[in-house]
């Protein structure tokens, strides 16, 4: 059974039609990253499968099942980290808040984690005291500690200067080496190239191409894919 | 100095059960009224934001008559037109105090209420996201992210409400209450030596006011998230003087 599953999702604001119809599953374990001009919907499509938002029509799945809160990660472009919060307390909130754990317990844990994405000495600074990639690997860190089922990736490294891209994209290759399950939107293209199970094309709300990476770089089928990827390298 | 300034009368002034009394209760009406309109408020600012277009109408014509009137009348019409219409406000513990108290809080709300809206506002709605996509429910999440962000932005303007609320309690010697603009209009009635009686009022505004400033700097340096506990760069400490005066 796939672990994470999207069938036939539509989804619309007002008069602009964002998802037109996108059927798409992630085996245990895989890694998809998914690639397409701004403005197709990446962005939205990730919003519907971690219940951000819900989708007009068709169904999101975790395991067979409606993910519970907290069983999808999600991994923001702008970080999003609690501004008024330590990197500690940004990790802890989760577990306190929405797992009920005691705080001390939450804290072993949160310390656990922030030293997995290597910044276990940064635990008391605040967000705007941290440069950009430590800001998402403390993000990476917040949603890792909930277990998640599932990791979902928003264009992790596209707000960050070059030489902090490098930083962020080791954590998600320790993450996806170690099994978890992930979709990254990115244009990264030599982490696709290494990473991905399979790459996705989107455009225009709709997923037009899907293949493994050497295939999909090399011998892409679609039009659309050719133009695009004669753009991004 | 000037060759009739009294300096001893000035002084007794100063220290007269009447000045301080009336220092006090300037404060303690200022205090109550704020605290309470700054949680007026927020409700008011969430029934503005609501789904609901009833509720939205409704917080809209309360700021509409809170603000479009004038305070004074306000005053008024609580102290003596609210006994007329309901029995409840004729007895004895409905004082100038209380009356006062209910006008300026109901009035103070509707302005807290913008003031509120537009911090609530102000917070990055990523902030939002990030909480929701970590499976927090909405109302924590006000509570614990978007609150405490909101109110580094609502501070500076709410001290300005402070000192405007200060001075219009002043308004309130209309309905006898006896604070500070009162005793020094008394005291100037019996001696005719405006310059002493006005002054050591002066002073009592220029004190609370200065504590006031000291507070809110604390207050804002607590609300800002460094572990370094810098100056708040965001807003000057020292309030400006609000421009909203004309009430
Ligand atoms: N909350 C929203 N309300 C209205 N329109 C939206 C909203 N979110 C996204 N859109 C629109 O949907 C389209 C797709 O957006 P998005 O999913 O962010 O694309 P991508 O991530 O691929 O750049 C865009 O035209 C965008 O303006
Ligand atoms: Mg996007």
């Amino acid at each position: 059974m796939s672990m994470l599953r999207a069938d036939g999702v539509h989804k619309r604001y007002d008069d602009l039609e964002v998802l037109r119809g996108v059927t798409f599953e992630v085996e245990p374990g895989q890694v998809k990253v998914i690639i397409g001009p701004s403005g197709s919907g990446k962005s939205t499509l990730l919003r519907c499968l971690s219940l951000l938002e819900e989708p007009d029509a068709g169904e999101v799945s975790l395991e067979g099942k409606r993910p519970g809160p907290g069983d999808v990660g999600m991994v923001f472009q702008k970080f999003n980290l609690f501004q008024n919060m330590t990197a500690l307390q940004n990790v802890m909130i989760g577990l306190v808040e929405v797992r009920d754990l005691p705080k001390n317990e939450a804290r072993a844990q949160a310390l656990e984690f922030l030293e997995r994405v290597g910044l276990a000495d940064k635990t008391a600074q605040y967000p705007d005291e941290l440069s950009g990639g430590q800001q998402q690997r403390v993000a990476i860190a917040r949603a890792l500690v909930m277990r998640p089922k599932a990791m979902l990736f928003d264009e992790p490294t596209s707000a960050l200067d070059v030489e902090l891209v490098r930083e962020v994209l080791d954590v998600m290759e320790s993450l996806a080496r170690e099994g978890m399950t992930m979709v990254v939107v990115s244009h990264e293209l030599r982490f696709a190239h290494h990473v991905a199970s399979s790459v996705l094309m989107m455009d225009e709300g709709r997923i037009v191409e899907e293949a493994p990476p050497e295939e999909f770089f090399t011998s892409p089928k679609q039009e659309r894919t050719k133009r695009f990827l004669s753009l991004v390298e | 100095m000037l060759a009739s300034f009294d300096t001893h009368l000035f002084w007794t002034a100063l220290t007269s059960s009447p000045y301080w009394r009336g220092a006090l209760l300037a404060l303690a009406l200022t205090a109550a009224a704020l605290s309470t309109a700054v949680v007026g408020g927020f409700f008011l600012a969430l029934g503005r934001e609501s789904s609901s277009r009833a509720v939205r109408t409704l917080v809209f014509l309360y700021n509409w008559i809170f603000r479009a009137t004038p305070t004074l009348l306000q005053l008024l019409f609580i102290w003596n037109a609210l006994p007329q219409l309901w029995p409840v406000f004729a007895g004895t513990w409905f004082t100038p105090f209380v009356a006062a108290y209910i006008a300026l809080s109901l009035n103070e709300a509707a302005y807290m209420c913008e003031i509120i809206r537009a911090g609530l506002l102000s917070v990055d709605p990523g902030q939002e996201l990030a909480g929701r996509a970590l499976g927090m429910k909405r109302r924590r999440i006000l509570r614990r992210v978007i609150v405490p962000q909101a109110i580094r932005i609502i501070i500076p303007p709410t001290g300005n409400e402070f000192i405007t609320l200060l001075k219009l309690t002043s308004l309130a010697s209309v309905i006898s209450l006896q604070e500070l603009l009162t005793a020094s209009q008394n005291l100037a009635a019996v001696k005719f030596q405006y310059v002493e009686s006005y002054l050591a009022a002066l002073v009592y505004y220029l004190v609370i006011v200065s504590i006031l400033m000291a507070v809110q700097s604390r207050l804002e340096r607590r609300f800002t998230w460094t572990s370094r506990r810098r100056s708040p760069v965001l807003a000057p400490a020292v309030p400006a003087i609000s421009q909203s005066d004309a009430r």
